[in-house]
C-alpha cells in the first residue's frame, strides 16, 4: 500500500474538519459554508461537500484523508467519498443529545463500506454533563455484532488524530 | 428545525421572477433557491423533482466549485454548469447565504440560460434581504 484513502465521518460539529486541519501536511481543502439552520447556534460554518488533507507515514506511505459532511441530507456525498476508501474513522461528539444514536446511524449508513474495511471510533467532548461511559459505546457496537478500536480523543490535538489513524492503519494491515 | 424562510412578500417576488424566467424559454423547467448549507427555500418546478435532495447537491457542487477555483488560483467562482445528455443545470450564488439553480433541457441556448439566470439573480439579490 503506497497510498491509502481514509474517510472521516460523524455528526456535524464532531470535529472532522478540525481533525484533518490538525494533522494534514498540506493546507486542508475545505468546503465550509455558512450555517442557516439550528446548527448556527453551535457553529457558524459547516462542511457541505468534503474536507481533504494528506500525511506521509514513516515508511513513505501517503495517507489521503477525506472528511464527509455530517448531516444526513448530504448522504449522497458519503457514497461518493467512500469509493476507493480503505478505512473509516467515526467521530462521535458526547456533547450532542444522543451520541449512541449517532453511532448507530453512522454504522447503519456506512454498513456496506464497513463490511469490507476497517473502522476506528473516536469519542470527543467527553467533559460535559453525563456523557455516556465508554462501556456504553462498546455495548452499542457489540449489539450490532461488531468490535472496533475506540478511543477518547481531543480532536484538536495532532497526536490524538495520529492515534486514530495509526490504529486504523494497524487494523487494515492486520486484516489483509 | 429552524430553517431560513422567505417572508410572504419575498416569496411572492421570487415566484414572479421564476414565472418570468419560465416564460422566457420553455426549455427551462426547474428553478430552485436553496441555502448555501443545502436547504430548499423556494422553487418552481414543471417536473416532479426532489427539491430537498437537489438543494443539498447544489450546495455541495457550488462549494466544490468555489474550492476548486481557489485551489487553481482563479479567485471567485461565478457559477457552476453541469452539462448532461438531456440538459443543463446552472448554479450560482445569490448573496452570501443563498444559491440559485436553473434546470433546462438541451433546447436552451447555453448563453441564453446564463443570461436569464444572471439577470434573475441580480433582481432577486436586490430584493431579498
Amino acid at each position: 500500500m503506497s497510498e491509502v484513502k481514509l474517510i472521516i465521518t460523524g455528526p456535524p460539529g464532531a470535529g472532522k474538519t478540525t481533525a484533518i486541519a490538525a494533522i494534514s501536511e498540506t493546507p486542508p481543502v475545505r468546503t465550509d459554508t455558512r450555517t442557516t439552520d439550528d446548527l448556527s447556534s453551535v457553529k457558524e460554518e459547516t462542511t457541505v461537500a468534503m474536507d481533504f488533507g494528506e500525511i506521509t507515514l514513516g515508511d513513505g506511505q501517503k495517507v489521503f484523508l477525506y472528511g464527509t459532511p455530517g448531516q444526513k441530507r448530504f448522504e449522497f456525498m458519503w457514497k461518493i467519498l467512500v469509493e476507493g476508501g480503505l478505512g473509516l474513522i467515526i467521530l462521535l461528539d458526547c456533547s450532542r443529545p444522543e451520541p449512541l444514536d449517532d453511532l448507530n446511524m453512522y454504522l447503519e449508513n456506512f454498513s456496506d463500506f464497513i463490511e469490507k474495511t476497517g473502522v476506528v471510533v473516536g469519542i470527543t467532548r467527553t467533559g460535559g454533563a453525563n456523557p455516556p461511559e465508554m462501556g456504553a459505546f462498546y455495548e452499542c457496537l457489540e449489539s450490532t455484532g461488531r468490535t472496533f478500536p475506540m478511543f477518547e480523543v481531543d480532536i484538536r490535538e495532532r497526536e490524538d488524530v495520529a492515534l486514530l489513524i495509526d490504529a486504523l492503519i494497524s487494523t487494515l494491515e492486520f486484516s489483509h | 428545525m429552524t430553517q431560513y424562510k422567505f417572508s410572504e412578500k419575498s416569496e411572492a417576488f421570487c415566484q414572479e421572477i421564476f414565472a418570468q424566467m419560465l416564460s422566457s424559454s420553455d426549455a427551462i423547467y426547474g428553478i430552485l433557491i436553496s441555502t448555501v448549507d443545502g436547504h430548499d427555500v423556494a422553487k418552481n418546478f414543471r417536473k416532479d423533482m426532489p427539491a430537498s435532495k437537489l438543494s443539498a447537491m447544489m450546495s455541495s457542487i457550488l462549494a466544490l466549485g468555489e474550492t476548486i477555483a481557489a485551489e487553481a488560483q482563479q479567485q471567485q467562482c461565478r457559477y457552476v454548469i453541469v452539462e448532461n445528455s438531456d440538459g443543463y443545470i446552472l448554479t450560482l450564488k445569490l448573496k452570501d447565504r443563498l444559491v440559485l439553480s436553473v434546470i433546462a433541457t438541451t433546447r436552451v441556448n447555453l448563453g441564453m440560460l446564463h443570461s436569464v439566470s444572471r439577470n434573475a439573480a441580480e433582481k432577486l439579490a436586490a430584493h431579498i434581504r
